[in-house]
C-alpha cells in the first residue's frame, strides 16, 4: 500500500533500488561520488518506505472513518459522488482524486461551508500524520 | 593530478573554449578534469588548467555548468550564463563566467559554460551537522546570516530595466500559473493538498512591487561558505525579475530550515532568527517584510518545489534517467505538503 497520496508505487520502489544494488555488485571499481549517492540513495528510500509501509494501514484506515464520518450525512450531489468514490476506491491515490474533485465543487459552491472547513483540518492531520510515521522510521530488526 | 583518457575529449573542448574566450592561452593544459556529484538540471565538473602565460598564478580552477539532454528542468543554460556575466560587479558575490558553448552534441552532451571555481563549501540543512554550523554561526557573530541577507539586498536592488531581455519578467500570477502548468503537465497522481493550495495562494495575490532580480532558489544551501562567510551565490538558473518576496518566502520554508520528517532548525532557513532576518532585510532595502505576504509566496514557493520533485519523479518514472535521487523526491513531498498544510491553517 503506498503512502496516501504519493506517487510511485512500493513495488517500482522496490524495483528502482534492486536496480541499484545490482549496478553496485556489477561495479569493477569503488564507487566514485555519483555511485555513491545513488546507493545512500537507495538506502534512504528504503528505509522511508518501510516506515511508510508500517503507517500506511492505519492512516489509510482513519483516513476512511472520518471521511465517512464527514460526508455520510450531506445530500448534496457532490458529496454523494465523492463519498461513493471514496468507498470503492482500491488505491489511497483514488481518495485523493476525490477529494480534488469534491474540494474543487466546495470551492464553487460553498467555500466557506464547514464541510470544505472540516476536510482541510482532516488533510492537515493526515500530512501531520505522515511525517510523523516518516519521522519514526522503519520498524526495527532485531540485533 | 591529470586527466582520465575518457575525458581528454572534454578536456580538449574546455580548452577551446577558455582560448576562444581570452581566458586561456595557447600554451595553457587542462590538467584534471572531474564531474561533481550534484545537480539535477546541471551536471557540474571540476577543472584545473595550468597556463605558463598566466606567470607565478598559473593554474586556474573552473567549474563547468553543462546542461545535459533530458535536463530535469527546462531552463536556459544561456540565461544562467548571462545572470552571471550581468552580476560580476555587483556586491552578491559570484563567480566569473568564460565562454559559452551552444552545442547539444558538445563532448560534455550539451550546451555549457566555464565559471571560476570559488573558495568554500557548500552546507545540507538537512544534515544535522551542517545545521550545528550554521547554529554556530548565528551564536558567534551572525557572519552567514549578515551575508545572507545583505547578499538578498544586493539581489533586490537589481531592478528590471538592467537585467531587461536577459532575464524574464513574471508577474505574481504567471509565476503561479508557470508552476500550476509544470505541475499538471507531469503529476502522476492528483493532490487534494496541492490542489488547494494554488487555490490559497491565488485568492493572496499581494499588491504588486516593483519587480526586482529574484534569485528564486535562494537559500543557504546554493551559497558557498569559507570562514562563517558566503563566498558565492550559485544556481540560478531558475531567475526571474518580479516580486522580489518570493525569495523571502522560498527560503522562509520549514522545509529549508532542514525539515524533512523530523524538524529542522528553529531559524529561518537554518541560518536568522525570523524576526531579524526581516528587520535586517528592511534596514537594507527600505522595504518592510510583511509576515502574510512572507505566508503566501512560501506556499507558493513549496508549490514550485513540488512542481520540481514531481518532474524528477516523472523523468524517472518513464525511464528518463536512472538516477535514483529523482525518485528518492517522493519521500520529500509529504514534508511539503505538511508545510502547505501549516500555511493555510489547517489546524
Amino acid at each position: 500500500m503506498r503512502g496516501v497520496f504519493n506517487p510511485v508505487k512500493p513495488e517500482l520502489l522496490v524495483v528502482a533500488v534492486g536496480r541499484v544494488l545490482r549496478a553496485a555488485a556489477d561495479a569493477d571499481a569503488p564507487p566514485d561520488d555519483y555511485r555513491r549517492s545513488q546507493l545512500l540513495s537507495a538506502y534512504s528510500i528504503t528505509r522511508n518506505l518501510a516506515a511508510e509501509q508500517a503507517a500506511a494501514p492505519a492512516l489509510l484506515l482513519r483516513l476512511r472513518a472520518r471521511l465517512d464520518e464527514l460526508l455520510a450525512a450531506d445530500r448534496r450531489p457532490a458529496v454523494r459522488t465523492a463519498a461513493a468514490a471514496v468507498d470503492a476506491a482500491t488505491d489511497p491515490t483514488q481518495i485523493g482524486e476525490a477529494l480534488v474533485v469534491l474540494l474543487a465543487d466546495l470551492r464553487a459552491t460553498d467555500p466557506d461551508g464547514p464541510l470544505r472547513q472540516h476536510l482541510q483540518r482532516t488533510l492537515g492531520q493526515l500530512a501531520d500524520d505522515e511525517v510523523a510515521a516518516l519521522a519514526a522510521g522503519p520498524p526495527r530488526i532485531a540485533a | 593530478m591529470s586527466v582520465a583518457p575518457a575525458d581528454a575529449g572534454r578536456a580538449a573542448a574546455l580548452l577551446a573554449a577558455l582560448q576562444e574566450a581570452g581566458s586561456a592561452s595557447p600554451r595553457a593544459s587542462v590538467t584534471s578534469l572531474e564531474q561533481l556529484e550534484g545537480g539535477w538540471s546541471r551536471h557540474s565538473w571540476t577543472a584545473r588548467v595550468e597556463d605558463p602565460a598566466a606567470g607565478t598564478d598559473s593554474a586556474h580552477d573552473y567549474v563547468v555548468r553543462v546542461r545535459p539532454q533530458g535536463a530535469l528542468l527546462d531552463t536556459s543554460l544561456r540565461q544562467e550564463y548571462d545572470t552571471y556575466a550581468l552580476l560580476v560587479d555587483d556586491p552578491v558575490p559570484t563567480p566569473r563566467v568564460h565562454g559559452f558553448v551552444d552545442d547539444d552534441a558538445s563532448a560534455f552532451g550539451g550546451p555549457y559554460f566555464a565559471m571560476d571555481r570559488l573558495p568554500g563549501r557548500s552546507l545540507n540543512v538537512w544534515r544535522p551537522g551542517d545545521r550545528e554550523v550554521l547554529q554556530r554561526s548565528w551564536d558567534d557573530g551572525r557572519g552567514l546570516a549578515e551575508d545572507l541577507v545583505r547578499d538578498l539586498a544586493a539581489i533586490h536592488a537589481i531592478d528590471a530595466d538592467r537585467v531587461a531581455g536577459q532575464i524574464p519578467l513574471r508577474s505574481f500570477s504567471e509565476t503561479v500559473d508557470h508552476w500550476r502548468g509544470i505541475y499538471e503537465e507531469v503529476r502522476l497522481v492528483q493532490d487534494p493538498v496541492v490542489d488547494e493550495a494554488y487555490a490559497w495562494v491565488r485568492s493572496r495575490e499581494p499588491a504588486p512591487v516593483a519587480p526586482r532580480l529574484v534569485h528564486a532558489d535562494y537559500r543557504i544551501g546554493n551559497c558557498l561558505i569559507e570562514d562563517d562567510r558566503i563566498t558565492g551565490v550559485l544556481d540560478w538558473e531558475l531567475s526571474f525579475v518580479g516580486d522580489p518576496r518570493f525569495d523571502l518566502g522560498y527560503m522562509s520554508l520549514d522545509y529549508h530550515a532542514g525539515k524533512f520528517a523530523a524538524p529542522g532548525s528553529p531559524l529561518l532557513n537554518a541560518t536568522a532568527e525570523r524576526e531579524w532576518f526581516h528587520a535586517r532585510y528592511t534596514e537594507l532595502t527600505g522595504v518592510p517584510v510583511d509576515q502574510e505576504t512572507v505566508d503566501t509566496f512560501s506556499a507558493l514557493g513549496a508549490l514550485m518545489l513540488f512542481a520540481i520533485l514531481s518532474t524528477g519523479i516523472r523523468v524517472y518514472a518513464d525511464g528518463g534517467t536512472d538516477d535514483i535521487r529523482f525518485l528518492w523526491s517522493r519521500f520529500a513531498l509529504p514534508a511539503l505538503r505538511q508545510d502547505l498544510s501549516h500555511l493555510m491553517g489547517w489546524r
